[in-house]
């Protein structure tokens, strides 16, 4: 057995979450909320035509920001009830399984219908996307930052120090992006 | 050779009989065919330039036997099911002498692919290459994924193809199928490997290679590349032993991109 993702997505999706008068939703021991995509997508366009002779510095500064949420609401996210309820069950192969039901998480609550392609513990992995924030962000290149950071804080949540001494052990490139013309995008975490 | 005295082996029998090109059909497809109509007789092959030349004798849907040049029997039978190139002729109402197989035509192309298989595992393991220090081999750099998966949907009977994760996740798919939800067959296929494989473990027999589900509306083979699982869809069982055969390279190409 090992954790079967449309289970989890099945059993995510069910959840119904409720946003306090600020418009903040207290889950996985941060406060969330829900705004559109596009205003992501249009902060990162602002910022890259502000400064483009920093534009190096500009997506360090964007993935950072998505890695250190990612590695704080990851930690949440894994150690939560209604994770331990629904995919730690399932769990057989450690780390490897917490990966899966956490991309699992992922696609149910819409960030991207991402997953593992291949996992070398504690040393690499491959993760794909079919959709995810930047997806639609044809204005040049590889733009996915928002995974890279995401991706990044997942493999140091499963494989460097325990939270929250795990910081920065791991990285992340972007191959392949569906906003450079792939039909997919593609991201490969590494040791530093 | 043949029961059928003065039969006419040396020279192609006259245009009516059936007869045509393995440029145009294969050995296997021409077999199940006869199969099906439930022929019984011989098919001669004549393989172009080494002009070698090899029969199979059926009777009713059974392999009775096979000789292609000195080699008889199995062997010989799965030496033409290689064979791409060359003339056929389909000899009604021909029996054998002796039965050297005596299975079903499905059951015998499986047999043949096993063969085929064995065969060339050993001819991959005789010209592996040695590696010395400062040798000139270098690994041959893998293609992508998609271009082995589109190679896949070229093989005649392929409807779809799809690589999925030991979790659900649908990594890649090439091809259409009317008859199967893409994303409903990752969570079902991961279901069912998960099964199979415990099976495996508590029989101790080892991990899973291959797996064949025949349907009403369809047939699903799927095997273990890499750490995820290929599958492929094809509306029946008819050309599953050729698919088989034939996909057993690409997935192993498949396997290095998993």
């Amino acid at each position: 057995m090992t954790v079967m993702r449309n289970d989890v997505v099945k059993a995510l999706a069910k959840v119904t979450v409720q946003s306090d008068e600020h418009g903040l939703i207290p889950e996985y021991e941060v406060l969330v909320n829900l705004l559109p995509v596009s205003l992501l997508n249009t902060v990162t366009e602002r910022l890259l035509a502000a400064a483009p002779e920093r534009q190096e510095e500009i997506e360090a500064g964007l993935i950072r920001a998505a890695y250190e949420c990612g590695y704080h609401t990851g930690c949440g996210i894994i150690t939560s009830e209604i994770f331990n309820e629904v995919v730690m069950p399932m769990v057989t192969e450690g780390e490897k399984d917490i990966l899966r039901g956490a991309y699992a998480a992922f696609t149910a609550w819409g960030w991207a219908k991402s997953g593992i392609v291949q996992l070398k513990e504690g040393q690499r992995m491959i993760i794909r996307a079919f959709d995810y924030y930047e997806a639609d962000n044809q204005e040049g290149g590889l733009r996915a930052y928002m995974l890279r950071g995401l991706n990044q804080a997942f493999f140091d949540l499963a494989y460097a120090d325990p939270y929250p001494d795990g910081m920065n052990t791991f990285v992340c490139k972007q191959t392949k992006g569906i906003e450079a013309g792939d039909a997919y995008g593609e991201f490969v975490v590494t040791k530093k | 050779m043949t029961g059928r005295k003065g039969s006419p082996l040396a020279t192609p029998p006259d245009d009516k009989a059936l007869h045509g090109s393995l440029t145009l059909t294969s050995i296997t497809d021409l077999l199940q065919f006869l199969a099906a109509s439930t022929r019984s007789g011989a098919i001669r092959i004549i393989r172009e330039r080494e002009n070698v030349e090899g029969m199979i004798y059926f009777d009713k849907g059974e392999v009775l036997s096979a000789r292609a040049g000195e080699q008889t029997g199995m062997e010989g039978f799965a030496t033409m099911l290689n064979w791409d190139r060359g003339t056929f002729f389909y000899l009604p109402g021909i029996a054998p002498l002796e039965t050297t197989i005596g299975l079903p035509v499905q059951h015998a192309i499986l047999e043949a692919i096993v063969l085929l298989d064995n065969r060339s595992k050993h001819e991959a393991n005789d010209n592996e290459p040695v590696i010395n220090e400062g040798s000139a081999y270098m690994e041959q750099v893998a293609r992508e994924s998609t271009d082995v998966m589109n190679d896949l949907l070229e093989i005649s009977g392929i409807d779809a193809v799809v690589v999925v994760g030991r979790d659900g996740f649908v990594i890649e798919s090439a091809g259409s199928s009317t008859r199967i939800n893409i994303d409903e067959l990752g969570a079902s296929l991961a279901h069912a490997v998960n099964g199979i494989e415990e099976m495996g473990t508590e029989l101790n027999i080892n991990c899973f290679q291959d797996m064949f589900i025949e349907y009403g509306r369809a047939v699903i083979m799927c095997k273990p590349v890499g750490d995820a699982i290929a599958a492929i869809a094809t509306p029946d069982a008819s050309k599953l032993g050729i698919i088989r055969h034939k996909t057993k390279k690409l997935f192993q190409e498949l396997a290095l991109s998993f």
